[in-house]
């Protein structure tokens, strides 16, 4: 049973590696495209036991646990982070963490997990702690003009949208957030607060899209359960009926996890392709996400280069979009192997623990 | 025959609701209000079919009757697609809310099939039964096979037909398999036959 609308999940780094006498076997980060997402793993929890030698009893686990799943890093970290909410929603099991060392907050779906539905460095809350946020921005380069008005869907923490009301207080800010609990959490203990033009609405995205009747000229898709977009936000029919929401010339934004180039990424390409003129992706360096940049005309690199340089600097957004536009653009775009996702067909379970290639 | 019967129908009610799940969530969400919607109404179907179809089961039960129980969810099946979308649209626009909305379209969509095919049982139990010595292994067979239908069904559908082919194909592919079946049923003549175990003491001490 997939629920809906969760925040968004980042993979990112975690506490520094140190040894301790329990250490659950979890991988910290992903480093590097190839490296097998590692947050699923049941993970193996290396506990003194009576056996006359538990370190190496728990370096065996270890070690054959991270043959098993390849490129698995293996850290024995110090759990640095401690409880400082847990609750069952309607929709999902939600913790807060707080990192003292790092001086961070996470909000994540598990007990032992490197997948955060959204962050924040406490002395910073305005800044954007995790980099898809940051690349996400890169979607108003994609627009001619700033945009008026812009959706959110999925809210996590509300780091996304309390980045543009700072930066851009002129717009209207929608976001939808299908589980009540996540908006509370964000209020609570992410200091999220409605400001001026923002309103949260509790609905399903897709739901919301289809009544709606407002236009967009950048809307957010950043909807997750756990690691998996909900199969109905992934199809080509929610696409259209996003696109239906947009203003001429407007901009989808998506946050696409897929740590491996597999067939769920590729049918996710085919199936923005299916709709959209124009597709940019970019690629996390620090964590496993794609970043979907769709649209209903071409533009070229030089033209978003120059608006993303004219936008980091005019709004003072501490971010080098024009950086990550050169450097993050995916060149080439798979659509072999893939299928159109529909309402119809959308096993996207399925194609997420494929390997690169599987047919 | 009847084991048969029993089995399929078993397998293709939960095969249906798994992929009812797939044909609410555009409309009204995967949640859990969603999924409680569902179950309930399938439920409902059922032990409405059980009770109905018990009834009708005792007025001159006969093979016939039987598969107009199986051929007339296999015209539903069958027209699915024609129908589905529309509804659920219909519902949507009321927006009756989280609960409500995805209720409705749940009994819309689903009661009738899971009652039809839910009626199956005990009418196949009547069948199948001609000893009141025999009817309790003959109904707990019935009950065990139809129930591991279901699960037949159900991790078929979840684990696999559903990353293999689209729901409404799969919806008109179990149409088809019902239209066999009550066609099968319509020309056959099933009745009991009184185990012989049950003769043979009469027939020594006569």
């Amino acid at each position: 049973m997939g629920f809906n609308l969760s925040p968004s999940p980042s993979l990112t780094h975690s506490s520094k590696p140190s040894l301790v006498t329990v250490m659950p076997l979890l991988t910290q980060t992903i480093f590097h495209p190839s490296t097998t997402i590692s947050h699923r793993h049941p993970g193996i929890a290396c506990t003194p036991t009576r056996l006359s030698n538990p370190r190496h009893l728990c370096l065996l686990l270890s070690l054959l646990a991270s043959l098993w799943l390849g490129a698995m890093v293996p850290s024995q970290s110090e759990a640095t982070e401690t409880v400082v909410h847990r609750e069952n929603s309607l929709y999902q099991y939600l913790l807060v963490l707080e990192d003292k060392e790092k001086n961070e907050r996470y909000l994540v779906n598990r007990e032992k997990t490197t997948l955060y539905q959204g962050g924040v460095k406490l002395d910073t809350p305005d800044q954007l702690l995790f980099e898809y946020s940051r690349i996400s921005f890169l979607g108003l380069a994609y627009l001619k003009q700033l945009p008026k008005d812009a959706l959110f869907i999925g809210m996590g923490i509300g780091a996304m949208p309390r980045f543009m009301a700072k930066h851009f207080p002129e717009n209207t800010i929608e976001i939808v957030e299908i589980d009540p609990a996540v908006v509370n959490i964000a209020k609570e203990y992410f200091s999220f607060k409605e400001l001026g033009q923002m309103t949260v609405k509790v609905e399903d995205g897709r739901q919301f899209i289809k009544r709606s009747k407002k236009g967009y000229d950048i809307v957010f898709l950043d909807a997750y359960q756990g690691e998996t977009i909900p199969f109905h936000l992934t199809t080509r029919e929610f696409l259209q009926e996003v696109k239906a929401r947009l203003n001429p010339g407007g901009v989808v934004v998506s946050n696409i996890l897929s740590p491996k180039k597999n067939k769920f990424f590729t049918s996710m390409v085919k199936t923005y392709n299916a709709e959209f003129v124009n597709l940019s992706i970019y690629k996390g360096k620090e964590s496993s996400n794609y970043v979907f940049v769709a649209s209903g005309q071409a533009v070229t690199p030089e033209v978003v280069w120059n608006r993303a340089k004219d936008i980091q600097d005019g709004r003072r957004l501490g971010i080098d979009l024009a950086a990550i536009n050169q450097d993050q653009l995916v060149s080439s775009l798979p659509e072999e192997n893939a299928e159109i996702l529909t309402d119809d067909f959308a096993p996207v379970n399925l194609y997420q623990h494929m390997e690169e290639g599987q047919p | 025959m009847i084991k048969l019967i029993v089995f399929i129908c078993g397998a293709i009610v939960m095969s249906f609701e798994i992929l009812g799940s797939r044909v609410l969530a555009p409309n009204f969400g995967s949640s859990v209000f969603a999924w409680g919607s569902l179950i309930s109404t399938f439920l409902a179907g059922l032990s409405a079919g059980y009770y109905f179809g018990g009834k009708a089961a005792d007025r001159s039960p006969s093979t016939r009757k039987l598969s107009l129980i199986v051929l007339c969810p296999a015209i539903l099946f069958l027209t699915f697609p024609f129908y589905s979308n529309p509804v659920a649209d219909w519902v949507f626009d009321l927006n009756l809310g989280i609960r409500l909305g995805p209720l409705l379209a749940s009994i819309l969509l689903f009661f009738l099939p899971s009652l039809f095919l839910g009626a199956v049982s005990p009418y196949t139990a009547k069948l199948a039964i001609c000893s009141l010595h025999t009817s309790g292994k003959t109904i707990g067979t019935l009950y065990a096979l139809s129930t591991l239908g279901s699960i037949v069904g159900t991790l078929a559908t979840s684990f696999y037909l559903i990353t293999v082919a689209g729901v409404k194909v799969l919806i008109m592919a179990q149409g088809g398999a019902l239209l066999v079946l009550g066609g099968i049923l319509f020309y056959a003549n099933i009745r009991c036959e009184i185990p012989e175990w049950l003769k043979r003491p009469d027939e020594k001490h006569s």
